[in-house]
């Protein structure tokens, strides 16, 4: 977990970096990134034709420019990553310092939940792998290609969804009996599959699963290399329990509606036109979903139980507060997107809103917002404070007193420490 | 009922001929019933009741016109001899009657929905030609080619099995050559918060990729607020709907959209595509419980009509000479964009010669509903079956036909190399691309 405690909750308000400056230093300035405790600030800049560099607070990355950056990325220890190309070759750099090794390509940059494990997908020689800190996965097969891949929270498990055989061009036979399959730290599991998604670890790490495709229109679960028993018209990602990883839950298609089925088992006896997101509470003694009971209506069920308000749009994916006992939901209704706890609308609608964050108790929301193009932190239905032209998500701090809003005003950027209780 | 006189060319399809033999009666019989039972509902059964059998729908197809009108083709007859049978017998059908529906339905009928025009009471054909595509697609009888794109979209999310780091290269390889017309643009990947989401389908970056430079060129120009993902998401096509795999289909536009709301964009503009369009404005969406794409969803020939409308991108230099167009039947006559397609082309050309009939009269290319992608077994047939499209653009007397749709542009090409039409065939942003003005302050 990123370590909130030893961050800056008494500095009430820093300019960290003024990056109207960077304008003038740089030909070409790109989105800016900031780090998880909101004490840096980066964007990569161009310093001449075809050489760029990422500038941090009031540094660059050294004096040597890079052919290419994208995807600069903090870790959640607050180093600095980004992929960067020399001489054609790729490979990461992690504050400016890159890895020895080079790359014909690399990408997906991941982080462990405290940030000591970097990883990324890399293709070296034409073959797939995931490099974890530098080592790339050594994998008995040569992997023909890697379509993601997650991270145990405690960075000790890698698995990706790869595809593990050759396959020919229109070879339908070929795909049928299998090319996908999991690989976890490097090794295959010992089944191919038609297609694999949905890919997940419980985050003690112990287990994996995913969604398998058994044949056309025929879909599955699959659990440390166990299929579940039942099979089904079309699934969705499943999710583990939070604390018994041996539980796991996800949404099945069966006679054309879908139902939520945990370890094979159907658990809402509701059938839905649209079943989505399923969500633990903190304690796994609940679970919230995007529902849409009938076509072209949205809400959330808790346990089975659909909201009576409903969206005629779309909804995202729910959330619990800290104790268990509410549930957020951005929703979207005749263009206008909408923050509802309980089945209650808070406030107006925006263009865009953010994904929320409870306090403590869970008597206040707070959440990122966006209209006319500029950017606010709003707190049950209400814009509080001051609009911004870049606004990130803002963070409670562990003891649930203060919140941490960073943004950029007049092209300076500020790191404020504010009481929950002035919100 | 009279059987239908069948005159073709024998065809051979691997994938067809091969499933043809595993097929057992009972299965059929199980797949046709479930569909028809579970999948349909008062539209299949209104539309079979209500048709007389007058005809009339005939003359709207192209392949009847084109195949001197013979009967076998006509949108009835491919109704009569496909769902019909099937309700009739109640299943009760064979393998080779499965094998016929398969060829009818996917390699002789675009989905185009011009004939439902000319029915008295709007029967729409195309939609009982998908049912019989989707009871195809639950036996595994789709054509080869058609079936192995499917699997690409299944296994990679994209239709041309493009491998992540492949898109990615591409685009940072695009970028550079946009920076040819426009030395400051810029493709930016990943930009959470930007207006636009540009989604493409899977041919351009494996065989068009100019378009992508041409597109981070146009951008800067209009001073868009874009990005593009660097993750699976970023194909909007869909032929998984044309197969009639629809779980397929759904997870296709679903991770289209959810890629879109990642990125927290305002809209999502697509670049020159009829049937990804359809599959991502109204079949994707059905399928998952929405009324409306979750993010809006813009056509490209509407996003340069706002551009051009609205005074962003300026004309400097008109296209000369005679220039044509084809209108996409999923954008012109299912979605009504033929007004600012034509005047897209007006502002552009500086002698646009329209098409007869055309806008949403306007013939289908009979390479779009997936029949282009049933593959090279079946070109033949389907060129054939487009002679009145050739003679159409004929007459027109132009040196070039725009296309503002990927399957119109191959489709249409093989029609201009086969009938000798010695045209160019071009989508739209490459004319504009040379026609745009681009401001001083951006020139190299
Ligand atoms: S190709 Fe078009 S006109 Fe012909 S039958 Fe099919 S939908 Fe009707
Ligand atoms: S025009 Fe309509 S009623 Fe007449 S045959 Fe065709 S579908 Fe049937």
């Amino acid at each position: 977990m990123v370590n909130s405690e030893n961050w800056d909750w008494e500095c009430k308000e820093k300019l960290v970096a003024d990056t109207t400056k960077w304008k003038s230093q740089f030909e070409d300035v790109w989105e800016p990134y900031i780090s998880p405790d909101g004490e840096k600030i980066a964007s990569i800049v161009k310093v001449g034709e075809g050489e760029f560099n990422i500038a941090v607070n009031k540094e660059t990355w050294g004096e040597e420019p890079f052919e290419k950056i994208w995807y600069p990325r903090f870790s959640p220890d607050g180093r600095l990553t980004a992929l960067i190309t020399k001489e054609m070759e790729w490979t990461m750099a992690v504050d400016g310092k890159t890895w020895e090794e080079m790359y014909e390509y690399i990408w997906d940059t991941k982080f462990s939940a405290d940030g000591k494990v970097i990883a990324a997908t890399t293709k070296q020689d034409g073959v797939y792998g995931i490099t974890v800190n530098e080592k790339t996965w050594k994998c008995p097969v040569n992997l023909q290609s890697i379509a993601s891949y997650v991270i145990s929270p405690d960075g000790k498990t890698l698995a990706a969804i790869a595809q593990t055989v050759r396959l020919a061009e229109a070879d339908l036979d070929g795909f049928l009996k299998g090319t996908w399959s999991v690989v976890v730290n490097g090794k295959p599991w010992k089944d191919n599959y038609v297609d694999i998604y949905g890919l997940t670890i419980s985050d003690d790490g112990k287990n994996i699963a995913a969604e398998y495709r058994a044949a056309i229109c025929e879909y599955g679960i699959v659990v440390n290399e166990t299929p579940w028993n039942e099979k089904f018209g079309c699934t969705w990602e499943p999710v583990f329990h939070p604390t018994n990883s041996d539980e796991i839950t996800t949404p099945v298609r069966q006679g054309g509606q879908w139902f939520l089925a945990t370890n094979g088992r159907i658990v809402w006896d509701t059938g839905f036109v649209s079943l989505l997101y399923q969500t633990y509470s903190p304690d796994g003694s609940k679970i919230a979903a995007a529902v849409a009971p009938q076509f072209a209506k949205w809400t959330v069920a808790v346990d089975g139980q659909p909201w009576s308000t409903t969206f005629n749009e779309c909804l995202l994916k729910p959330c619990f507060s800290p104790d268990g006992r509410k549930v957020a939901v951005i929703a979207k209704d005749s263009g206008n997107w909408l923050l509802v706890v309980d089945g209650t609308v808070l406030g107006d609608g925006y263009e865009n809103i953010w994904p929320p964050a409870f306090s403590p108790n869970g008597d206040k929301v707070i959440y990122k917002v966006e209209k006319n193009g500029k950017y606010a932190v709003a707190v049950n239905g209400k814009v509080k404070g001051k609009e911004y032209e870049a606004l990130w998500n803002p963070v409670v701090s562990p003891d649930g007193t203060k919140v941490m809003i960073c943004g950029v005003e007049a092209g300076k950027y500020y790191r404020k420490v504010v009481l929950l209780s002035d919100l | 009922m009279k059987p239908t006189i069948v005159k073709r060319e024998p065809v051979v399809d691997d994938a067809l001929d091969h499933c043809a033999t595993k097929l057992t009666p009972e299965q059929i019989e199980k797949v046709v019933n479930e569909v028809i039972d579970k999948e349909t509902g008062g539209r299949l059964w209104t539309y079979v009741n209500t048709c007389i059998h007058c005809g009339l729908c005939a003359e709207a197809c192209q392949w009847y016109l084109s195949n001197d009108r013979d009967v076998s083709y006509a949108p009835v007859t491919k109704v009569k001899d496909t769902i019909w049978v099937m309700l009739e017998k109640k299943g009760k059908v064979d393998a080779a009657f499965i094998k016929r529906c398969s060829e009818i339905a996917h390699t002789e009928c675009n989905v185009c929905r011009r004939c439902g025009m000319y029915c008295p009471f709007g029967i729409d054909i195309a939609y009982m030609m998908m049912v019989v595509r989707r009871i195809c697609a639950k036996l595994e009888m789709v054509p080869l080619y058609l079936q192995d794109t499917v699997h690409s979209h299944a296994a990679t999310m994209n239709q041309m099995w493009v491998k992540p780091d492949e898109w990615i290269d591409t685009l940072q390889w695009q970028e550079e050559e946009g920076q040819g017309y426009v030395p400051s643009a810029r493709l930016p990947l990943e930009k959470e918060g930007a207006e636009v989401m540009y989604s493409v389908i899977g041919p351009e970056p494996k065989f068009l990729a100019q378009l992508l430079g041409n597109i981070t060129a146009i951008m800067k120009v209009a001073n868009i607020d874009w990005t593009m993902p660097a993750t699976a998401g970023w194909d909007n096509s869909n032929m998984a709907m044309y197969s009639g795999d629809f779980e397929v289909m759904a997870r296709v536009e679903r991770l289209h959209y959810e890629t879109a709301q990642r990125l927290k964009v305002k809209k999502i503009v697509m670049g020159e595509c009829g049937h990804a369009f359809r599959g991502a404005e109204y079949d994707g969406p059905t399928w998952m419980g929405w009324m409306r794409p979750p993010i809006p969803l813009i056509h490209a020939i509407s996003f340069y009509y706002d551009l051009i409308i609205s005074g962003r991108i300026k004309i400097a230099k008109k296209a000369e000479g005679p220039i044509t167009v084809q209108d996409p039947c999923n954008v012109i006559r299912n979605a009504g964009l033929g007004k600012k397609l034509r005047y897209i082309m007006n502002a552009v050309c500086e002698n646009f010669v329209d098409v007869t009939p055309n806008d949403r009269h306007n013939y289908c290319c009979n390479a779009g509903g997936g029949v282009i992608n049933v593959g090279p077994p079946w070109k033949k047939k389907r060129v054939q079956g487009n002679r009145i499209k050739a003679e159409q653009f004929k007459r027109t007397g132009a040196h070039t036909i725009v296309t503002p749709c990927h399957n119109c542009h191959s489709g249409i090409e093989d029609i201009v190399n086969t009938y000798k039409l010695g045209m160019h065939v071009k989508f739209f942003s490459e004319i504009l691309i040379e026609a745009m003005e681009i401001p001083e302050d951006l020139q190299p």
